[in-house]
C-alpha cells in the first residue's frame, strides 16, 4: 500500500517537475528567441503611454501690471462610446446645456466614424456650462437605481486652457490673437509666440506608480510686460473713434511713444476686433495689412515728411533757420510743375516760415539745393524704406525710390521733399522723428518692457538705431517747429506745454494719378520741447469734414497730448521750471 | 572499564542517531523550511516596500493632477479679476460713484522733495518654489531589487564622495 502511494507521489512529482521545467524553458525560450525584442518592446509600451505636455501660455501685462491677456479654463465635452449606456439621455442633456440640436448629437453618437471610441460633442465650452453638466452628472448618479449605471455615464468633460483677453478689444491691434491651435497671429502674440507658448514636451508617462517622479515639470510660457499704459491706450482709442466720427474719416491711427527710449505708450488703429472672438477676423479685416495700420499700411504722408527734409538740410549745412526764400508759388523740377498746397505765392520767407506755412515749393527747392545724393543719404539714415525693427509682427517697409531705380525721376526728389511719391508707415515717420526730439539719436520703437520667466523678471533695454543728425540740428529744428506752431496758433497746441510739431495733408494716389478731394491728414508732434517725454503721430484717412491736417489731425493730437500729460503725470512747463530752480 | 563501555554506548547512540533516516529527513525539512522562511521574509519586505512606493507614486500623480487643477483655477481667478477691474469696468464703476475724468485745469502739482515717479511694474520679486522630487534620496523611492542592483553596480566603483 505504502509503495503504491509512493509510486503515485513520484509520478505526480515528476509531472509537476516536468511542468515546472517546461515553464522555465518556455520563459528562457521567449526571452532569448527571435521574438524576444518584439515582446520586450511590447512590454515597454504597455508600461507607459505618450503624452504631450503643453505649457500654459504666458500672460501679457501692461506697464502698470494690468492683465491684457491671460488664460481661462474651457472644457471639451465628449462621449466614451463604449461606456455610454443611454445615448439619447446624453444627447438631450448635452444638447440642452450646450445649445446644440439633440437629434444631431444622437445621430453622431449612433453612427460614429469607424473605429472611433471617443467622440467630441463640443469643445471650448465655458466653465459655467461645464459646471451645469457636471451637476447634472452628479444628480444622475444619485438618482441611478442601486446597481444600475448612471444615465449620463460615458459623458466626459476635459478641462484645458484657452487664451483670454479680459480687456476685450482694448489694444487688440497691439496684442494680436491666438488661434485655437495655440498659434499667435499679429502683434505681440505673433512676434513673441515662441516665448509666450513655451516649449511643448512630449514624454512617455509611466503607468507604474513607482516611476511617477519621472513625469517632467513643463515650465510655463514666458510672461510679458508691455510698455503700453492701459489707461492711456483706452483714452487714445476713445479719442480716435470720436475723431473718425467727428471728421468723417474712413479709418485712423494714433501712435504715442517715449522719444527717449522708444517705448510705445499707446497704439490705436481702426478698426479693432475683440480677440476673444478671433473668428471674426475675416469679417472685420479685408487683408492682413489693415490689422495694425500704424506699422503694416504704408501711405504717402505729405508734409509731416518735411520735418525729415528740413533736418537733412540743416544738418548738411544747406540752410540755417534764417536762410531766406522767395516763394513764387511754383517751381519746375525735372519737367514737372510743383505748387504750394493753396496754389499761392507766399513771398519772402525764411525756413521757419517755410515750415509754418508748409510750403511745398520751398522744401522742393531746399531739396534741390541739397542734391539727391545728400537727401537720400539722410533719408536712408532716417530709416525710410527700411523696417524700424519694432517688436510687433507684420511691419511693412514702405518704399522710397532712389536715384538708380528704374522708376525714379528727378521730380521725385522734389515731391519726396514734401512727402509725396514716398510711402511710409506712421511708425517709420515717428521713429525717424525721434532723432529730432532725442538729441539726434533715433530709437527703435518697441512694446516689450520686461519678460518674466522661471520666477525672474528680465528688463528689455532700449535700442538705438543710429544718429542721423547732430544734437545741434535736432535742437534747432525742434525750436523751429515749436515757433512755427506758436506763430500759426495751431490747434495742436497744449496749454501749459511747449510743443513742436508739423501737420501733413497728402493727396492719395489712385490707379490714374492722385484722387480729387481725398486726402490723408496727419500730424506729428512732441513735447515738452525742452525735455521731450512724448511723441504722438496722428493719421486720419480721408476725412470728409475737412481735408486739411491742420483742421483734423492737429486737434486730435492736442486732445491726446492733454490726456497723456495727465495720465503720465507730466507737469506743465512752468511747474517743471519751478522744480528745476536750485 | 565501565566508563569505557559507557563511552562506547554513547558514541553508538550518537552514530545511530546520525544515521537514523528520520533524523536526516528532519534536517532537510529544517533547511527547506528555513529557506522558505527567509524567502517569505524577503518577499513580504519587498511587497511592503513596493506597495508603499506604489502608494506614494500614486499620491504624487494625484498631487500633480491637483497642481494642474489649482493652476487652472488660479488662471481663471486672475482672468476674472482682470475682467472686473478692466479699464471699461473701472470707468463705469467710477462714473456710478459720481467720479468724472479730471482735466489739466483741475490739477494741482505739489513739490515733494525726494519723490520718485513710479516705474513700470515689477511683477516678480521672488523665486518660485521648486518640487523637491529631484532631490529625494533614491532609498525613498526605489524597490528592493533596484537597491540591490545599485549596490552590486556600485561595488566596483567608489560612490559619490567615497573616493580616498
Amino acid at each position: 500500500m505504502r509503495e503504491r502511494y509512493a509510486g503515485r507521489s513520484l509520478t505526480i512529482a515528476v509531472l509537476l517537475a516536468f511542468i515546472a521545467v517546461s515553464v522555465i524553458l518556455q520563459i528562457i525560450r521567449i526571452q532569448t528567441g527571435p521574438e524576444a525584442d518584439v515582446f520586450r518592446a511590447l512590454g515597454i509600451d504597455y508600461g507607459r503611454f505618450p503624452k504631450t505636455f503643453y505649457p500654459e501660455r504666458g500672460a501679457i501685462y501692461d506697464r502698470n501690471g494690468h492683465m491684457l491677456a491671460g488664460s481661462k479654463t474651457v472644457y471639451e465635452v465628449g462621449v466614451q462610446l463604449s461606456e455610454a449606456v443611454d445615448k439619447p439621455a446624453i444627447a438631450i442633456t448635452a444638447g440642452n446645456v450646450l445649445g446644440i440640436n439633440a437629434e444631431d448629437l444622437l445621430g453622431r453618437m449612433e453612427e460614429p466614424p469607424a473605429g472611433l471610441q471617443y467622440l467630441v460633442l463640443e469643445d471650448y465650452v465655458e466653465s459655467d456650462r461645464a459646471s451645469e453638466l457636471r451637476q447634472l452628472q452628479k444628480t444622475s448618479i444619485a438618482l441611478a437605481a442601486q446597481g444600475q449605471a448612471s444615465r449620463l455615464r460615458g459623458l466626459v468633460l476635459t478641462a484645458h486652457p484657452q487664451r483670454d483677453y479680459p480687456e476685450g478689444a482694448l489694444a487688440s491691434n497691439v496684442l494680436g490673437f491666438v488661434s485655437r491651435e495655440g498659434r499667435g497671429y499679429f502683434g505681440v502674440e505673433e512676434k513673441y509666440n515662441s516665448l509666450l507658448a513655451g516649449k511643448p514636451v512630449r514624454v512617455w508617462v509611466p503607468t507604474d506608480p513607482n516611476k511617477a517622479a519621472d513625469i517632467p515639470r513643463v515650465p510655463d510660457g514666458t510672461t510679458l510686460v508691455l510698455t503700453i499704459d492701459r489707461e492711456l491706450q483706452a483714452s487714445v482709442e476713445q479719442i480716435l473713434d470720436q475723431a473718425i466720427e467727428k471728421y468723417g474719416a474712413q479709418h485712423g491711427t494714433i501712435v504715442a511713444l517715449s522719444p527717449k527710449d522708444g517705448s510705445i505708450l499707446a497704439l490705436a488703429s481702426s478698426p479693432r476686433m475683440d480677440p476673444n472672438q478671433f473668428w471674426n477676423y475675416g469679417v472685420v479685416y479685408q487683408n492682413a495689412s489693415e490689422f495694425d495700420r500704424a506699422l503694416s499700411l504704408p501711405y504717402e504722408p505729405g508734409s509731416v515728411f518735411k520735418v525729415l527734409t528740413m533736418a537733412a538740410a540743416l544738418d548738411s549745412g544747406t540752410v540755417v533757420p534764417s536762410t531766406p526764400f522767395l516763394d513764387t508759388g511754383i517751381i519746375q523740377v525735372g519737367g514737372a510743375t510743383i505748387r504750394n498746397w493753396d496754389d499761392k505765392a507766399w513771398g519772402q520767407q525764411d525756413m521757419i516760415g517755410c515750415l509754418q506755412h508748409s510750403l511745398n515749393v520751398c522744401l522742393a527747392s531746399v531739396a534741390e539745393s541739397m542734391g539727391a545724393q545728400t537727401f537720400y543719404r539722410y533719408m536712408n539714415r532716417f530709416g525710410i524704406g527700411h523696417l524700424t525693427g519694432t517688436d510687433l509682427a507684420g511691419e511693412a517697409a514702405g518704399r522710397l525710390k532712389v536715384p538708380g531705380d528704374s522708376d525714379w525721376y528727378p521730380v521725385d526728389l522734389a515731391t519726396n521733399a514734401f512727402g509725396q511719391g514716398v510711402s511710409v508707415t506712421p511708425l517709420q515717420v515717428i521713429t525717424a522723428a525721434t532723432a529730432v526730439a532725442n538729441d539726434g539719436r533715433m530709437v527703435v520703437p518697441h512694446v516689450l518692457h520686461a519678460m518674466v520667466r522661471d520666477g525672474r523678471q528680465y528688463r528689455v533695454p532700449a535700442q538705438y538705431s543710429g544718429s542721423p543728425v547732430s544734437p545741434e540740428t535736432a535742437h534747432t529744428l525742434s525750436q523751429m517747429l515749436a515757433v512755427s506752431l506758436e506763430n500759426e496758433s495751431s490747434s495742436a497746441l497744449v496749454p501749459g506745454y511747449r510743443i513742436a510739431g508739423k501737420t501733413g495733408t497728402a493727396q492719395i494716389p489712385g490707379p490714374v494719378g492722385y484722387e480729387d478731394g481725398a486726402t490723408n491728414a496727419s500730424f506729428i508732434g512732441w513735447g515738452p520741447v525742452d525735455d521731450p517725454q512724448f511723441m504722438i503721430y496722428v493719421w486720419l484717412e480721408r476725412p470728409s469734414t475737412s481735408i486739411w491736417g491742420s483742421e483734423t489731425a492737429a486737434p486730435v493730437f492736442s486732445e491726446v497730448a492733454k490726456k497723456l500729460v495727465l495720465l503720465m503725470s507730466i507737469p506743465p512747463d512752468s511747474v517743471r521750471a519751478e522744480i528745476a530752480k536750485p | 572499564m565501565d566508563l569505557l563501555q559507557a563511552g562506547h554506548s554513547v558514541e553508538h547512540l550518537l552514530h545511530a542517531s546520525r544515521q537514523a533516516p528520520w533524523r536526516s529527513q528532519r534536517q532537510w525539512i529544517g533547511v527547506v523550511l528555513l529557506g522558505a522562511l527567509g524567502l517569505a521574509m524577503v518577499a513580504s519586505l519587498y511587497l511592503d516596500i513596493t506597495s508603499q512606493a506604489a502608494i506614494a507614486g500614486r499620491e504624487i500623480q494625484d498631487l500633480s493632477n491637483q497642481v494642474i487643477g489649482v493652476e487652472q483655477v488660479n488662471a481663471d481667478l486672475q482672468s476674472h479679476l482682470a475682467e472686473i477691474t478692466s479699464a471699461d469696468a473701472m470707468e463705469q464703476r467710477a462714473a456710478s460713484l459720481g467720479y468724472a475724468p479730471a482735466d489739466s485745469t483741475k490739477l494741482a502739482f505739489v513739490l515733494v522733495p525726494g519723490f520718485q515717479a513710479p516705474a513700470p511694474e515689477i511683477l516678480v520679486a521672488t523665486q518660485t518654489l521648486r518640487p523637491s522630487a529631484a532631490s529625494m534620496r533614491p532609498e525613498y523611492s526605489e524597490s528592493l531589487v533596484s537597491w540591490l542592483g545599485r549596490q552590486l553596480n556600485g561595488l566596483g566603483s567608489p560612490g559619490p564622495g567615497g573616493a580616498q
